[in-house]
């Protein structure tokens, strides 16, 4: 077995032990698809289509929102816990390589939050696909779709990245995951652009934070990486 | 197995580890002794391949460090300073993660192997966290040993243990020195080193001295007999005029008699102590502990702030 696959299944094993990871990644998706399968059927503005499509629409930005969420739940709790452990050192003392220690913190968060956030997607269009009906789901349009499994996978490691720089610098998991926060806007500041506009999901503004995202997780996973050395983690890290 | 030559390691202005010049031989267990921030963590790290020294090099079980630093991590276990276990998974777990990290052909069995020495087993499943800290020092040196590495660094193996526990280390070292298997040892317990080290350094940024325990105290303090009286006898100080006899102390009844070589000079000693008329009790040598050495040279060494 390969050392990255030993490293993810020992920090999978470790989160499902930890309820503060367990309520970020399992409860948190629970309760928004609960809250908007209810806002859409029975909510204010439900009992005609036009307010159905833009509960609906709201709903949907729920899930570009997961994927910056719920890794930075696994990953403040993996990277300070080992710090807070001190279970680093001995870990670093293994054959495991640089690149191995990093990318397993990375997919470790990475992975459950892009299965997560898929299944509360297609758990939440059952549920309204069951009780509403056809119609909200025309407005799934495939700048939506694009939205929700093109940039889910940049959110995630956006938000990875961040979390991971914080968490070497941090000494607990609070301060770790206060200051991680704000690596869920990009998930809201289309959010924002939509709700302000009052535009449906346009493939421009897709492609176009893609894009920036794109750069932003390359100059994120730059310093990342470059704090991820045996060397920094022993000498530099707090 | 080991060995160093100008090992250096600065941060910024400071300097941990200043021109370390080492030879330790395989099978050998190693005592390296110093105060708190003398650097003897930074010297493991830089002899584990976790950190690079700033200057010089090292030979690390025949791999160069700086371009085998995989196998030398391979090759070698170290136990840090804390035990560093994941609380919330079992001991079973920790171990089975190691083993599986260092490729150990049969894991399980090697995790079962070790849980059974250190008297674990029947607590495999609870998690790490709720172990007592001798049980998780134990659980720690365990995870150090699974891969059979043919050296381990040991950084205060049996801080926090109780006496029982405490031996279970000490003899398995002993274990481990007879499969000459090389141990570097840090440690405070200057007794615990005085009984299992072949040799020991004193270091403190620098190396003040190295060899065996026994050699070092014959060369700082020379070897003493001390011959406990029955009553005192005055004068008896100028009166012992053996040449071989380099310095006498006389305190109370007992006399602290400096000798090149106590072996062959006591039995004259003692007759001729009975020649003046003093009557024997007995005669023991004067051990200079490895405490009072440390402390002697430390103070020697102290660099005023």
């Amino acid at each position: 077995m390969s050392r990255l696959r030993i490293l993810l299944i020992k920090e999978w094993r470790e989160s499902l032990r930890n309820k503060m990871v367990l309520f970020g990644v399992v409860l948190l998706p629970v309760i928004l698809v609960a809250t908007s399968v209810y806002m859409i059927t029975v909510g204010e503005g439900a009992d005609d289509a036009v307010g159905q499509i833009v509960l609906f629409n709201t709903s949907l930005m729920y899930f570009l929102m997961l994927p910056a969420i719920i890794p930075l739940a696994i990953a403040v709790y993996s990277i300070v816990g080992e710090k807070e452990q001190t279970t680093l050192e001995p870990l670093l003392a293994t054959p495991i390589s640089d690149t191995e220690l990093f990318l397993g913190k990375a997919l470790a968060s990475v992975i459950p939050a892009l299965i997560v956030n898929w299944i509360s997607f297609g758990v939440f269009l059952g549920a309204i696909r069951i009780l509403v009906g056809s119609v909200p789901l025309q407005t799934l349009t495939a700048p939506w779709l694009a939205s929700i499994f093109g940039l889910s996978p940049l959110l995630a490691l956006f938000s990875v990245g961040v979390t991971m720089i914080v968490s070497s610098r941090a000494s607990d998991a609070r301060a770790a995951y206060q200051f991680s926060s704000f690596a869920i806007l990009p998930g809201i500041i289309p959010l924002i652009i939509y709700s302000s506009s009052k535009t449906l999901v346009d493939l421009r503004l897709v492609v176009l934070e893609g894009g920036i995202l794109i750069v932003a997780c390359a100059v994120i996973m730059f310093f990342a990486v470059k704090l991820f050395r045996r060397e920094q983690i022993l000498t530099r890290w707090k | 197995m080991i060995a160093t030559k100008g090992l250096t390691r600065r941060f910024g202005e400071l300097t941990a580890v200043d021109s370390l010049d080492l030879h330790v031989e395989k099978g050998e267990v190693f005592g390296f002794l110093g105060p708190n921030g003398a650097g003897k963590t930074t010297t493991v790290r830089m002899l584990a391949a976790l950190i690079a020294p700033t200057a010089g090099g090292a030979t690390i079980a025949g791999k160069a460090l700086g371009t085998d630093n995989r196998e030398i991590r391979r090759r070698v276990g170290v136990l840090t300073e804390t035990p560093g276990l994941y609380r919330r998974l079992s001991a079973r777990d920790n171990l089975l993660f190691f083993a599986k990290l260092y490729h150990v052909a049969d894991p399980e069995k090697q995790v079962e192997r070790y849980l059974k020495l250190f008297d674990l087993w029947d607590r495999r499943n609870a998690p790490a966290g709720s172990y007592s800290k001798g049980m998780r020092q134990k659980l720690a040196i365990a995870r150090a040993l699974l891969h059979e590495p043919e050296i381990l660094f040991l950084d205060e193996p049996t801080a926090g243990l109780d006496p029982e526990a405490a031996k279970t280390v000490r003899d398995l070292i002993e274990t481990l020195r007879s499969k000459e298997r090389t141990i570097f040892l840090c440690t405070h317990n200057l007794d615990e080193a005085d009984r299992l080290c072949d040799r020991v350094a004193l270091f403190k940024t620098r190396l003040i001295t190295i060899g065996e325990p026994e050699a070092l105290r014959d060369a700082l303090y020379g070897r003493r007999t001390v011959v406990h009286l029955a009553e005192s006898i005055d004068g008896i100080e100028g009166a012992l005029d053996l040449p071989f006899v380099k310095q006498i102390d006389v305190i109370d009844r007992r006399l602290i008699v400096s000798l090149g070589d106590p072996e062959a000079e006591n039995p004259a000693l003692v007759q001729r102590l009975v020649e003046l008329g003093a009557k024997v009790q007995f005669v023991t040598e004067l051990r200079v502990s490895l405490e009072d050495m440390y402390l002697d040279l430390m103070e020697a060494n102290h660099e005023p702030s």
